[in-house]
């Protein structure tokens, strides 16, 4: 699958380039819609089976607009109507839009409308992707064409996700991000990986052992993980493309909860170090930097998680009885409490914007995924009941990733719509981590 | 690069190939490798390649009346697991006096190594549950270093919740998986 999408090219070009007044026509034509307003409804949109311009490939025609429904349902943003109800048969649909009659997909309940066409040529595939704008009868942006191999056609309806996204928000999309998690293997627990959408699952380790707290690195190209292999919990850097491992950090005791500094190659653990259990700031060689001193007395610290600035940590500590979230200021080495409400809250993720942190909580029997601004402010639910935890943001801060009992699930940052990732799997999965998006897709 | 992996590859047939020869020694259900050292009993059954009459001599044993009561009371040591309440590493009377039954074993035997595995209930989450089965261990090899005074070999390890005892999903068996258990290796 890797070398697969490694030898992939994908060309998404502008077909059509009208020269300089074109061109401001293209941009004046994007519409960027506030999706982060509270009263933001999503928008219908209705996407028709892809149209093939070769021999007759209508199975991968659905599949791949089963997959475009799928990424643009699940990006908060749109709502996908039903095929069922179009009336016009894919196939014979114009892709110009002098030639579309929007009038019936807005009767239908369409804001937009995707037309998309593709080629198969040998082992090649060529996608061609247009977004029209109902309601204004026009085309939005410019056209999009993909290219590549047959088998990495995912990819391209990933891509043309984005761009579908970034058309519209003036953000593309998390469709090429991948999500990293544990699973049970028998009686072991290896790290896994999947696409965000749950679909192609890979066995990343194979150490037989239990692994745990999967992180990827900033650049996506290293995953930073805990496993038992050796003994004890020990903290170990896979390399993603070759698969290749290596002991990060091998201190006497107990050594977890790597978490990269964001833009560098610096890390925060919590180490027990011979019983002064604390967080540390190691280098990309595991080499203490400096013990962060968080502790007090014999309190238990774990779990950092940085600010997107890099200047902040939330982690876990039990100074005051039960497990709360904490925020440490790295330069002026102040820490202060975070969550006052509940007797066991933990797994903080701060998200990309910086504006809010997610973490479990726990609570009348069952574990929830709660946010709450970084001031303290605006403690809310995401979820109600049964067993929720380690929420982690993706990159866009749009979404969240969490284990929903023991399965991964994701969910919009609101805490609407929630879907459950790999659905034939039976579970035995946890602590997933998103990627950030991956060049190269 | 390549040498690394290929050091990395040997080493897990290696640790495989090993772990496979402790497996079928004994338990009929063995444990998941890596999951840590094995029991007492197993590593004795291991030492196959030195010389037995001297493993014996080391830990003060001559007669055949002598290694019965050591592997008896080695037994207890490992049977008798410490147990703590929900969410806490402070070890309670009960869980003193057990220790001080381990610490005249330790006394009596002095050159065995123990492996205290701090473990934790399902109910927390896993990372916090890490460092929490770490905390357990520590609280009671600290109590066997002041209370016992003697120069031990003590390590700790924390399985979290990874590896419970009992399964179920009640407080019997959560209080059968808030323990530290004892692993001796001579």
């Amino acid at each position: 699958m890797f070398r697969l999408r490694r030898g992939l090219l994908i060309l998404c070009c502008w077909l059509l380039f009208w020269g300089g007044a074109g061109f401001a026509k293209a941009l004046a034509q994007t519409i960027y819609l506030d999706i982060n307003n509270a009263n933001f409804q999503k928008i219908p949109i209705a996407v028709p089976d892809f149209k093939y311009m070769s021999s007759d490939q209508s199975e991968l025609s659905r599949k791949m607009a089963d997959l475009l429904r799928n990424d643009l349902n699940i990006s908060g943003v749109f709502r996908c109507l039903d095929p069922k109800g179009f009336l016009q048969d894919p196939q014979k649909m114009s892709m110009e839009a002098s030639q579309i009659n929007f009038q019936a997909w807005k009767q239908l309940g369409a804001d937009f409308l995707v037309g998309a066409s593709f080629q198969v040529q040998g082992n090649t595939l060529r996608l061609d992707g247009r977004l029209f704008d109902a309601t204004g009868a026009r085309l939005v942006g410019s056209p999009k064409s993909y290219g590549g191999d047959v088998g990495a056609w995912r990819q391209m309806v990933h891509a043309f996700a984005n761009d579908i996204l970034l058309m519209v928000t003036g953000q593309a999309g998390v469709f090429n991000t991948k999500i990293a998690y544990t699973q049970k293997v028998g009686g072991a627990k290896e790290i896994f990986e999947c696409d965000f959408d749950g679909s192609d699952p890979v066995q990343l380790t194979h150490d037989n052992s239990i692994d745990l707290s999967p992180v990827w690195s900033p650049d996506g190209r290293r995953i930073a993980y805990v496993s038992y292999r050796d003994g004890s919990p020990k903290i170990y850097v896979l390399n993603v493309a070759t698969r290749a491992t290596r002991l990060l950090c091998g201190y006497p005791g107990m050594d977890i909860t790597p978490a990269w500094r964001p833009g560098g190659g610096e890390l925060a653990v919590a180490l027990s170090k011979g019983e002064s259990q604390d967080l540390y700031l190691v280098n990309s060689s595991g080499g203490i930097i400096r013990k962060l001193n968080v502790g007090f007395g014999s309190s238990i610290s774990v779990s950092p998680n940085w600010s997107p600035d890099g200047s902040k940590l939330a982690y876990v500590s039990n100074e005051s009885g039960g497990p709360q979230i904490y925020i440490l200021d790295l330069s002026s080495g102040q820490k202060r409490r975070l969550t006052y409400s509940g007797k066991y809250n933990t797994s903080p993720a701060w998200s990309p914007k910086g504006d809010w942190i997610a973490y479990c909580a726990q609570g009348g029997g069952s574990f929830n995924i709660y946010v709450i601004r970084p001031d303290g402010s605006d403690n809310h639910a995401l979820t109600h009941g049964g067993r929720n935890e380690a929420p982690r943001w993706s990159p866009d801060g749009r979404m969240i990733v969490y284990s929903g009992d023991y399965a991964i699930r994701i969910m919009d940052a609101n805490g609407t719509g929630n879907w459950r990732l790999m659905r034939n799997s039976g579970g035995g999965q946890g602590l997933p981590d998103w990627s950030p998006r991956l060049n190269g897709n | 690069m390549k040498i690394r992996q290929v050091f990395y590859t040997l080493l897990m047939i290696f640790a495989v190939v090993a772990m496979n020869a402790c497996a079928c020694h004994k338990k009929p259900v063995p444990p998941p490798p890596g999951y840590g050292p094995e029991s007492g009993q197993n590593g004795f059954s291991n030492q196959s390649g030195g010389n037995v009459g001297d493993r014996w001599k080391r830990l003060g044993i001559t007669t055949e009346a002598q290694k019965r009561e050591f592997l008896d009371s080695a037994a207890a040591f490992e049977n008798q697991d410490v147990y703590f309440d929900y969410n806490s590493y402070t070890l309670s009377e009960p869980a003193k006096k057990l220790l001080d039954d381990k610490i005249a074993f330790l006394h009596k035997y002095p050159s065995v190594s123990v492996t205290i595995q701090g473990n934790c209930d399902e109910r927390g989450t896993e990372e916090y549950n890490l460092a929490l089965g770490q905390k357990r261990a520590e609280a009671a090899k600290d109590y066997i270093m002041h209370s016992g005074g003697g120069n031990f070999h003590l390590n700790t390890v924390s399985y979290g919740k990874e590896r419970p005892v009992a399964t179920g999903h009640d407080e019997a068996a959560w209080a059968k998986n808030r323990r530290d258990h004892f692993a001796l290796k001579y």
